[in-house]
């Protein structure tokens, strides 16, 4: 499915091996909220459901 | 391309869905949960609140051990040879309760959790109940066997506070050849390896070194944590000057973009990032937040004690007991969810207090005040400096003269 009406609010990538929180990836702040919202689409259209078993 | 959902689990918002390739957990909506195919919630029958917890965290710090040879003079958990662990009993029921509440993720760590000759078993049974399990360790006494059998972590990340000399300067002894040595071994055999750096006031300036390690290394990130004044650190003079407090989300994203490398900031800076006010909206998107103690985060002591952070916080349960994490969960941790509702100038006005959430509280405890604003933010150090001076030049006001 290329679109959905469903969104992608918040995207996190990789583990946290840390007592402390992830709190900033700075390698995506540097990137501004259009190419969040660019992106956020883009992963909900690749999003999709595991085959059933 | 396709982005295959591996688990799912229901939100207030919608829904929390983790995809393995690339290793990613992504917030959606109410819709997408059901174009996914999840099955419906009855989290969705009424409005979401805005300010409304998740409903388990999404990764918890299991603390294995309070055990640890190196006697790091920092060491945030106070942590001895002879100090208490979790069993390997202990940390399957734990992590069996996490798997039951949705929870993604489990950092391990100590302590050093390699010096427990059941580690593996723990990350195994982590597997086995569908949580990712992922690492710290200092890499002291790392072998080639003991590494390969490292395959089983997500992400493993090795303490390295400085290179050489600075290594010995910021834990007190001489380990840089074993961590480095370490971190080579773990990259041999897997790619998901970094570094986590401990930045404190003496720390600052080696930072580039330790950036060129990780790229010299082919690692796949540099994690930056703020040093907190807790354990055998529990000392003021090792946090941040207020200079370099400003200077370090600059500094980060020097690094990233000179050494084309992964750098992340840990969530007590927080602060220190929102003060160069970047796009709150892209901010939320990413997942940058500040204390998320109690909400996307939990910690589990050696003793059983289950926290909102491994730094700060009462104990909300005993963990060792069947239930009681689960049962905690929805009404306790009050001290640090309270933070956003009855925050205090300057956080009160502040446009990211949402997202920043007032800061670390383990640094704002170990000045005095818990529930106060972060004193290393550098909008809070301002607000003092200039309400220090309004209250002086009060102080000092000409009396009127009428008449």
């Amino acid at each position: 499915m290329l679109f959905r009406k469903g969104r992608v609010l918040r995207a996190t990538f990789g583990c946290n091996p840390n007592s402390s929180s992830l709190g900033v990836d700075v390698t995506f702040l540097l990137f501004g909220a259009t190419f969040a919202s660019a992106l956020a689409l883009v992963l909900g259209s690749l999003l999709h459901r595991p085959p059933d078993p | 391309m396709k982005l295959e959902v591996v688990r799912a689990r229901a939100e207030r918002f919608g829904g929390i869905v983790e995809v393995a390739r690339p290793r990613a957990l992504l917030h959606v909506d109410r819709e997408m949960m059901r174009e996914l195919g999840q099955p419906p919630s009855a989290l969705w029958d009424s409005p979401a609140p805005a300010d409304a917890p998740l409903v388990a965290p999404t990764e918890v710090h299991l603390v294995l051990s309070r055990r640890c040879a190196a006697g790091c003079t920092g060491c945030y958990v106070d942590a001895t040879p002879q100090g208490p662990a979790l069993s390997l009993e202990q940390a399957r029921l734990v992590l069996d309760e996490l798997a039951a509440m949705g929870v993604f993720h489990v950092a391990l760590g100590g302590g050093e959790a390699l010096e427990l000759d059941y580690l593996f078993e723990v990350a195994a049974h982590a597997r086995s109940v569908g949580i990712t399990p992922n690492l710290t360790t200092s890499g002291l006494g790392l072998g080639a066997p003991q590494a390969a059998r490292c395959r089983v972590f997500g992400q493993i990340n090795v303490s390295v506070d400085g290179v050489g000399e600075g290594y010995r300067s910021a834990r007190g002894f001489d380990g840089f050849a074993h961590a480095e040595r370490a971190l080579r071994l773990l990259r041999a055999v897997k790619q998901e390896v970094g570094v986590n750096c401990v930045v404190s006031r003496s720390s600052f300036d080696g930072l580039e070194e330790v950036a060129r390690l990780v790229r010299t290394l082919r690692l796949n990130e540099l994690e930056l944590l703020r040093f907190k004044p807790v354990g055998r650190g529990a000392r003021l003079d090792q946090e941040l000057t207020p200079d370099q407090a400003r200077r370090i989300y600059p500094l980060a994203r020097r690094l990233m973009l000179r050494h084309r490398i992964r750098v992340k900031l840990d969530c007590s800076f927080a602060p220190m990032v929102f003060w160069h006010r970047p796009s709150a909206r892209a901010a939320a998107f990413w997942g940058v937040q500040g204390c998320v103690a109690g909400d996307v985060l939990a910690a589990v002591a050696p003793e059983g004690d289950l926290l909102g952070c491994s730094f700060a916080g009462p104990a909300e349960a005993d963990a060792r007991v069947p239930g009681a994490i689960r049962a905690a969960w929805p009404g306790g941790f009050s001290s640090f969810r309270g933070f956003v509702r009855s925050a205090p100038e300057p956080c009160k006005s502040c446009e990211y207090l949402r997202l920043c959430r007032g800061g670390c509280r383990a640094v704002a405890a170990a000045h005095g005040a818990f529930s106060a604003p972060d004193p290393g933010c550098p909008r809070v150090q301002e607000w003092t400096a200039r309400s220090a001076a309004e209250q002086k030049a009060d102080t000092f006001a000409l009396p009127v003269v009428r008449g």
